[in-house]
């Protein structure tokens, strides 16, 4: 106590329940520290992909041929995310119902536009990931160390209950060790808020750009089921 | 590839930077706090890189003639603090005030000559030249008169260590060149709250006496006179270096 009091003292000396407490902050602080990074580079690379697979996609390039550079780049191990997967879903099932002569072109539409639906529910899926942990440490982490230091606070003084003569310094040191619980709960809580704010809008960006791209992919391909009808109705 | 559409998506795994990147910040975090921590906390002990040291030892009363410095940089404020004499009586109040008057005086006059006449006649000059010495004259009284609150803080600190000494008994046992480091805690009352050895001389009753002596010692009421924000800095804890260099054994 004479000493000036450092941190790693502060955190060694407290309570078990205070100790716990921040033991639970620290894991809530890496793990969401981990989501925060992690989240980052997958929202960077869907991003990056999707704006080459548009590029790619409006150069005029074969749909066919777009579809098997696809297949080489999954044979390479290459994962396809994003819009390429959409893409991918929605063709092949078109291709698959279009084999199929007695289905006519609405029906062959409406079963890769539901295709499609399913990779874009997906894709959300994989983005959204992390997400909810991200907002439930920044929502409860402020508690957790609110309620650490209240509990060291409380045990502080009752100990000070048991002196006859109260000072200040008989206090001090448990209300300042409680107190770094708070802290702690900050540290936690304010990174996971801020990147859940921004992921969350980010993922609103992208799937509205996936839904778009659905719709756009949609109206190629009716164009396309409907000129193959009409031709097997001709040659007919 | 796989068959179906409906098959389970397999997300690109990214692992090694986000551990990363986590482990370095935590661990950075970590390290800036502590590190800043000792810092901040070390500022109450140590208000200066050189501890305060006091050297507790028998001192004449005529060395204790306040010996006024002049600080070069000193500002002419009007609200110099009045400089306590070492014997820390608060009544030298209305002295320096008396003292720094004067100076406002000669400012004035000097300055708007220059101004309303452009040509200067010599005894003109001689009257400036007149009146800038003793505007400086003025200045330097007046910096004599105040007192820094590192010299009153100094000027406390040989109080201290006077009553220190007033009660301080050496045991026998006492030679040249042992050094007993207190570290002492006051209040703003003057009343002391701790002491504890931080540098043991090796002899422990040489120690003790040094403990002794300061308990005894008490209080330093006169502390209480000191502005709270000096109290703060100095005084909160400061080091007591205990060294009898007058024994002639």
């Amino acid at each position: 106590m004479q000493e000036q009091l450092s941190l790693l003292d502060l955190v060694l000396d407290a309570s078990f329940t205070v100790q716990f407490v921040m033991a639970i902050l620290m894991l809530a602080s890496m793990l969401s520290w981990y989501m925060i990074v992690n989240r980052f580079l997958y929202f960077r690379n869907a991003q990056d992909e999707m704006y080459q697979f548009e590029e790619r996609f409006w150069s005029g390039v074969d749909l066919a041929q777009l579809y098997r550079e696809g297949n080489e780049k999954a044979a390479d191990g290459h994962v396809l995310l994003g819009m390429e997967s959409i893409f991918r879903a929605g063709f092949k099932e078109f291709s698959r119902l279009a084999q199929q002569s007695e289905m006519d072109a609405d029906a062959v539409i409406e079963g890769s536009r539901r295709a499609m639906r399913v990779a874009t529910m997906r894709e959300e899926e994989r983005l959204e990931r992390h997400l909810a942990f991200l907002a439930s440490v920044g929502s409860t982490s402020p508690y957790i160390g609110l309620f650490g230091t209240v509990w060291g606070i409380m045990h502080s003084f009752r100990g000070l209950a048991n002196t006859t003569q109260a000072t200040l310094a008989t206090v001090a040191p448990g209300i300042s060790e409680a107190l770094v619980a708070t802290a702690m709960g900050l540290f936690a809580a304010i990174p996971a808020v801020l990147a859940y704010n921004r992921f969350a809008s980010r993922v609103d960006v992208l799937s509205n750009r996936y839904d778009t791209f659905t719709d756009e992919f949609s109206s190629i391909l009716y164009r396309q089921a409907f000129a193959l009808r009409t031709r097997e109705k001709q040659v007919n | 590839m796989n068959t179906s559409i409906y098959a389970k998506p397999v997300a690109p795994r990214i692992v090694y930077r986000p551990i990363l990147a986590t482990l370095v910040l935590h661990g950075l975090m970590l390290y800036f706090l502590t590190v800043n921590w000792t810092d901040t906390g070390g500022e109450v002990t140590r208000v200066k890189p050189v501890p305060r040291v006091i050297n507790a030892r028998l001192v004449d009363v005529s060395e204790f003639k306040p010996k006024p410095k002049p600080k070069p940089a000193a500002k002419p404020k009007a609200k110099a603090k009045p400089r306590p004499v070492a014997k820390a009586k608060p009544k030298s109040k209305p002295k320096p005030v008396a003292k720094v008057k004067p100076v406002a005086k000669p400012k004035t006059a000097v300055k708007p000559k220059p101004k309303a006449e452009p040509r200067i006649s010599e005894q003109e000059l001689a009257a400036i030249a007149r009146a800038d010495l003793s505007h400086a004259m003025a200045q330097e009284e007046q910096v004599q008169a105040t007192a820094t609150a590192d010299e009153m803080a100094a000027s406390f600190a040989a109080l201290i260590q006077q009553t220190v000494v007033n009660y301080w008994n050496r045991p026998p046992s006492a030679r040249n060149g042992m050094e007993a480091l207190l570290a002492i805690q006051l209040i703003p009352t003057g009343e002391v709250v701790s002491v504890t050895v931080l540098k043991s001389s090796g002899n422990t009753a040489f120690d003790r006496s040094a403990i002794n002596a300061v308990e005894k010692a008490g209080s330093f009421p006169e502390l209480q006179n000191l502005p709270s924000r000096e109290f703060e800095k100095t005084f909160r804890r400061f080091r007591l270096l205990f060294r009898p260099e007058d024994l002639r054994y």
